[in-house]
């Protein structure tokens, strides 16, 4: 009689260390947090190389359908990026599964820039000042393009003089649009100076 | 022999005990680290004592300070930017924080840094602890006139996100074109420019803006504008597109 509950005691401890080794589905649901970066649809996330979790644009946390089991290896990857993004970085994304371990993962997406040219005419004097924002640049008499900070794809930008230049009147033209997706004839903005 | 040996050291343990219980004295000096002080006046205060934290040389690097006097052991203290009470010129009386000029500063709130700025001498080993200084932003402020479109953003730039601004709507939520005032458009930090741009029109309507500094939506947030609590002057007209 004891021996036969020692056995049954035995069965039953075998049973439950088996379960929780990666015999059921499991319950821990693989989570992140988005830093920054999706702005656009396009994102897809991989756990092991499958379960294909699309990220929507503005999204800032994720979480894979598909639940795992206590000390499961995970390995979140990018399988696509939105076509905006330079590149993606996760972190904390290949570990074993626990409840500590799946709340700690992160992503966040670098945004492609390009380079702003812009192009001047008709300027003869000195004293041009044209911001873009917080983006200041002082324009020299006779320039014909200015280099301003570079500006993220699909971003805005819109550029008005701050300063009129001596004896000269500059009007903007085609000075606020958003930035497209080529480092150069990306903007159609004209300061006309007369 | 042995007697006078064991006596010795019981002597001499008693000794060595009563001088680790305050037979020296143990003081505290108060750590101050201060990062990103970009401006003048800055004073701390703890204790009846004020700590003048000035900026470096190099602004990337914190400032390190400590209060003149150290504390005693069982001493509390909370260190919190000074509050001066001045009379004004109409007579009442102006409360001002003396944060850097241009900058507020509250405790860090980051790990590590985050330690308590108050407490009591000899709860901790050491008493340090840090703040961080931020530049001031101030609003940009419009009135619309005549909206009646939706789709009407508004750029500052490429460094913050466009806004939205849609028309005033009756209890039937069709559109008044009723003036809208007041409305805050961006916020811009101290010493920065602005130019402010429309960058899609509202549909079948046209509007232009006009305001800022000089007068067609662009400027800088200097002394003035800061004086003023931003720039307040900015006029959005919108009409209907001829037919």
């Amino acid at each position: 009689m004891k021996s036969s509950i020692l056995r049954a005691g035995v069965a039953l401890a075998c049973a439950l260390g088996l379960a929780a080794c990666g015999g059921g589905d499991g319950d821990l649901l693989l989570q992140g947090t988005i830093y920054q970066g999706v702005t656009k649809e396009g994102l897809i996330l991989t756990n092991n190389g499958g379960d294909d979790l699309a990220v929507p644009a503005g999204a800032s946390s994720f979480q894979f359908s598909r639940a795992v089991s206590t000390d499961d290896e995970f390995n979140i990857e990018v399988k696509q990026k939105p076509s905006n993004v330079k590149e993606c970085t996760i972190a904390n994304g290949k570990a074993r599964a626990n409840y500590y371990t799946i709340a700690q993962i992160s992503i966040t997406c670098e945004i492609k820039t390009h380079p702003f040219v812009i192009k001047i005419a008709g300027l003869t004097s000195n004293g041009l000042v044209v911001v873009n924002g917080t983006d200041r640049r002082e324009v020299p008499a006779n320039a014909t393009t200015l280099e301003m900070s570079p500006v993220y794809e699909d971003g805005a930008y819109g550029v008005t003089v701050l300063t009129q230049p001596t004896g000269q009147t500059c009007t903007v033209q085609n000075g606020t649009a958003t930035m497209g997706t080529t480092d150069t004839n990306n903007n159609n903005v004209v300061v006309n100076c007369a | 022999m042995k007697f006078s040996f064991a006596r010795n050291a019981l002597a001499m343990t008693a000794l060595l005990t009563l001088a680790s219980c305050g037979g020296g004295k143990a003081t505290f000096p108060i750590n101050v680290t201060v990062y990103n002080v970009l401006y003048d006046g800055l004073v701390l205060t703890t204790n009846g004592q004020d700590l003048a934290i000035h900026p470096g040389s190099d602004t990337s690097q914190p400032v390190n300070a400590v209060f003149p006097n150290e504390l005693e052991y069982g001493q509390t203290y909370d260190v919190t930017p000074k509050i001066e009470t001045t009379t004004g010129t109409d007579g009442k009386a102006v409360t001002t924080i003396k944060y850097p000029q241009h900058q507020t500063c509250q405790q860090s709130p980051n790990y590590p840094t985050n330690l308590p700025t108050y407490g009591t001498a000899g709860q901790l080993g050491k008493i340090q602890m840090y703040f961080v200084c931020s530049i001031n932003a101030y609003p940009l402020v419009a009135k619309v006139t005549g909206l009646r479109g939706t789709g009407l953003t508004l750029a500052n730039g490429s460094g913050v996100a466009p806004v939205s601004i849609s028309p005033a709507l009756d209890a039937n939520n069709a559109p008044t074109g009723a003036d809208i005032p007041d409305l805050t458009l961006f916020s811009v930090t101290f010493n920065t420019t602005y130019g402010v741009t429309i960058l899609t029109q509202p549909k079948d309507q046209t509007c232009t803006i006009s305001g800022g500094a000089n007068g067609t939506g662009a400027g800088t947030m200097d002394v003035a504008a800061e004086a003023a609590g931003g720039v307040k002057n900015f006029v959005i007209a919108c009409s209907n597109n001829p037919a």
